[in-house]
């Protein structure tokens, strides 16, 4: 019986060979049938490749409504409650024959030796003709290949010519297509070896072992991709939304997650109305990810180039939720500021969170009008954020100040214009005189100290474990933060220091990645391996996790060591504002006042019954700091460092970077 | 009572099931992995497979991006 029910996918009961069996929909028959045990032989079909349908070696029986008819199971989506059988005597004698005029035609090909074996099928000399191909080699016109290079690598280099006994594979005018980006895709799905991978370029010393870890990589994107972060169709734009739906998205300055406006920025609108471009167009041509994107023909309304249609790279996720940031709901200003950002070279998120300070302090009223040239800053103003881009880039008026960033522009104003400097620190999103991007982490210890303590500011290049510690709440205790804070920093610096990408290790994961318990699964152990195993077929050299974590804890501790010499990486450097880690005013505590009171009572101990505003937020802003120094104290502890953030001379020992060079560091010239 | 991410309390109703837990807390995020007191579900049973009072539902979000 079929089951429909209102969110969730029809299911049907199926008969195959007399045995039941419960598919969902338009799960392919072929599927269905090896699921439930059976073997079909097959020749086209390849599990990641879109099924093709042109050998009719599949052909099963499907029975509706007691018409019965001959279906190639590997493209017949199950639709109904259908009768199956795979192996009637008219099917038997169908492919016996079709397998005899393969093997005709084909007979020292071992795939279609076997094939032919199952179909019983036994005469070579058959269907022998002048079109028989004696190469074990030869091509059988599976059509892998082909597929393999539109839907691992979105090209279309390869196709079939002619018809008939003619059909043949080529490229685009019977020529080497210049456009084939070498990635051996079509190669490697290959089932006779009529491709061949004759260039090895940089010289590896395995590279089956990286093709075939590779090459799980492109299946997954080939497969998996559409289901999981839609990755090829809006990059990394496609958590707008998903941000906003968990109070994530920086909204105002940071001062909320959320917004009723953020359907106008979201990845539906820009795949419906902005993104032109799909493909690989930006990091390297031949990534089967693909998840740059761009927008072709935007007309620009302001600065240097207004009124002319431009290519813009983008907008990533972390520009559009700059947008949100600065208040601004509107992707044609999103567009605009990202692609005015890159042609000045100038950083979004640095752009887009130093605005979304200065809206609030003109707002607050540390800045007025007078300061800012006459440009009314309130969040949300787009034009006037557009002009003091402009300006920085001009060298003019109030955007040069702007374009000193936060940490600058709260100096100045405490120095110049009297300002509260507590209140300023409160909400000036930097840590190290770096920016925060573009995350809300009020409500993740783990996250907040993931960016406060990275060497290089506030970012996810060393951790983001919004999801596993405020979301999934897998790690509760201080040791199990410290212990993510330890392992996730570590693993994300090595694959940096090979100079590979992360996206493809953790925007898409294996089908069966929840096998794994969810402290292992959160790593996504078979995309480690994947790293592990291009560093060993690029360099011949095996590594598993403790190596990996050596290697990359000594070039961690060097680099902190750096930092710390030049007077940037201890305690205090780590330490974020009061916005960063809860609500830093009574407007933001008020906006979320049944949570932080929740907390205050079942967190802190305290009822916050009969207390003002004020009186709540500065009981919410002492705990909240405790909690940070507790996280980033068990965090030195597990990284060996003292409860300054200072590397131990014993952990400098341990990992072997005790020599005099790494030692001299510890001198710091200005103490 | 339903207990989520042994955290969020939610309030249990006859017929509730992982799809109603899912919508009551927001979780939009494709790539999750749902366990009701340790039984993993799979995505295709989200709208049918009820929840039990009293019980332990894990949403296991995978970390995206950036
Ligand atoms: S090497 Fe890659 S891009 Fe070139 S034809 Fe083969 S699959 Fe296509
Ligand atoms: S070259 Fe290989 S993969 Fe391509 S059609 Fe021929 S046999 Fe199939
Ligand atoms: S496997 Fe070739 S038609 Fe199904």
């Amino acid at each position: 019986m079929a089951t429909k029910t209102k969110a969730g996918p029809t299911k049907y009961e199926i008969s195959i060979n007399g045995k039941t069996a419960t598919v969902v929909e338009d799960t392919y028959l072929l599927k269905a049938v090896m699921d439930a045990g059976f073997n079909v032989p097959t020749l086209c079909h390849h599990k990641d490749l879109t099924p093709d349908g042109t050998c009719r070696l599949c052909l099963c029986e499907v029975e509706t409504n007691g018409k019965k008819k001959l279906v190639t199971a590997c493209n017949y989506p199950v639709r109904s409650e259908i009768k199956v059988k795979t192996n009637t005597e008219e099917i038997k004698k169908h492919r016996k024959s079709l397998a005899e005029m393969y093997l005709g035609r084909w007979p020292n090909v071992e795939t279609i030796q076997n094939i032919a074996k199952l179909c019983g099928a036994t005469d070579k000399e058959k269907y022998k003709s002048d079109i028989t191909d004696e190469n074990p080699k030869a091509c059988i016109l599976c059509g892998h290949c082909v597929r393999a290079c539109s839907s691992f690598m979105i090209q279309d280099i390869l196709g079939f010519a002619g018809r008939g006994i003619k059909r043949h594979l080529t490229m685009p005018f019977g020529d080497v297509d210049p456009h084939c980006v070498g990635c051996t895709s079509c190669g490697y799905v290959c089932p006779t070896g009529a491709i061949q991978i004759t260039d090895e370029m940089n010289n590896p010393v395995d590279p089956e072992l990286i093709r075939r870890h590779g090459m799980k990589v492109n299946a997954e994107m080939a497969t998996l991709d559409k289901m999981q972060n839609r990755m090829r169709e809006v990059g990394t734009a496609n958590i707008v939304e998903v941000m906003d739906a968990y109070d994530l998205l920086p909204v105002h300055n940071f001062k909320f997650g959320k917004h009723p406006d953020t359907h106008k920025i979201d990845s539906k609108v820009m795949t419906r109305d902005y993104f032109t471009q799909g493909a690989a167009d930006a990091c390297w041509l031949g990534c089967s990810m693909a998840c740059a994107k761009a927008v072709d023909g935007f007309e620009l309304k302001t600065g240097p180039y207004k009124g002319e249609k431009v290519v813009v790279d983008g907008p990533e996720y972390e520009t559009a939720a700059g947008g949100s940031n600065m208040g601004g709901f509107d992707l044609d200003f999103i567009v605009e500021y990202n692609f005015y950002c890159d042609t000045y070279g100038i950083d979004t998120i640095s752009f887009a969170t130093t605005i979304a300070f200065v809206m609030e302090a003109f707002e607050a009223g540390i800045i007025t009008e007078e300061h800012t040239g006459g440009k009314k800053l309130n969040f949300g103003a787009m034009d006037e954020a557009l002009e003091c881009l402009h300006e920085m880039a001009r060298g003019e008026g109030f955007g040069v100040e702007v374009g000193q960033g936060v940490r600058r522009l709260k100096e100045k104003w405490v120095k110049e214009l009297g300002a509260d400097p507590e209140f300023l620190n409160d909400i000036g999103m930097e840590v190290k005189g770096l920016e925060f991007s573009e995350y809300v982490s009020k409500e993740s210890l783990a996250q907040q100290a993931g960016y406060a303590m990275a060497i290089k500011g506030p970012q996810h290049d060393e951790a983001w474990l919004i999801f596993i510690d405020m979301v999934n709440n897998q790690i509760p205790s201080f040791d199990d933060k410290a212990e993510a804070l330890y392992y996730f920093p570590l693993f994300r610096i090595w694959f940096g220091l090979l100079g590979l990408c992360k996206i493809v290790w953790n925007d898409v994961a294996p089908a069966d990645n929840s096998k794994y318990p969810p402290q292992e699964a959160a790593k996504i152990p078979e995309h480690v391996e994947n790293y592990w195993k291009f560093f060993e077929g690029m360099t011949g050299i095996p590594v598993d996790e403790d190596k990996m974590l050596l290697q990359a804890e000594r070039v961690f501790n060097l680099q902190r060591l750096m930092s710390y010499y030049f007077g940037r990486g201890t305690r205090e450097d780590d330490m974020p504002p009061l916005r960063a880690i809860g609500p830093a005013t009574v407007e933001e505590y008020l906006s979320r006042e049944e949570r932080y009171d929740k907390q205050m009572k079942e967190e802190i101990g305290i009822d916050p019954e009969g207390k003002s505003a004020e009186e709540k937020l500065a009981i919410t802003r002492d705990h909240r700091f405790k909690q940070y120094n507790k996280v980033i104290d068990a965090a030195y502890k597990r990284r060996g460092w003292d409860e300054n953030g200072v590397p131990t001379v014993e952990r400098l020992k341990q990992i072997g970077i005790d020599i005099p060079e790494v030692m001299a560091l510890l001198e710091r010239p200005d103490q | 009572m339903i207990e989520v991410n042994n955290k969020e309390k939610l309030d249990w109703f006859e017929g509730m099931t992982v799809q109603d837990v899912l919508d009551k807390m927001g979780y939009i995020y494709p790539r999750i992995t749902v366990s009701v007191n340790d039984q993993l579900v799979n995505k295709e049973d989200y709208a049918t497979y009820k929840v039990p009072d009293n019980a332990r539902v894990n949403v296991f979000h995978l970390a995206h991006g950036g």
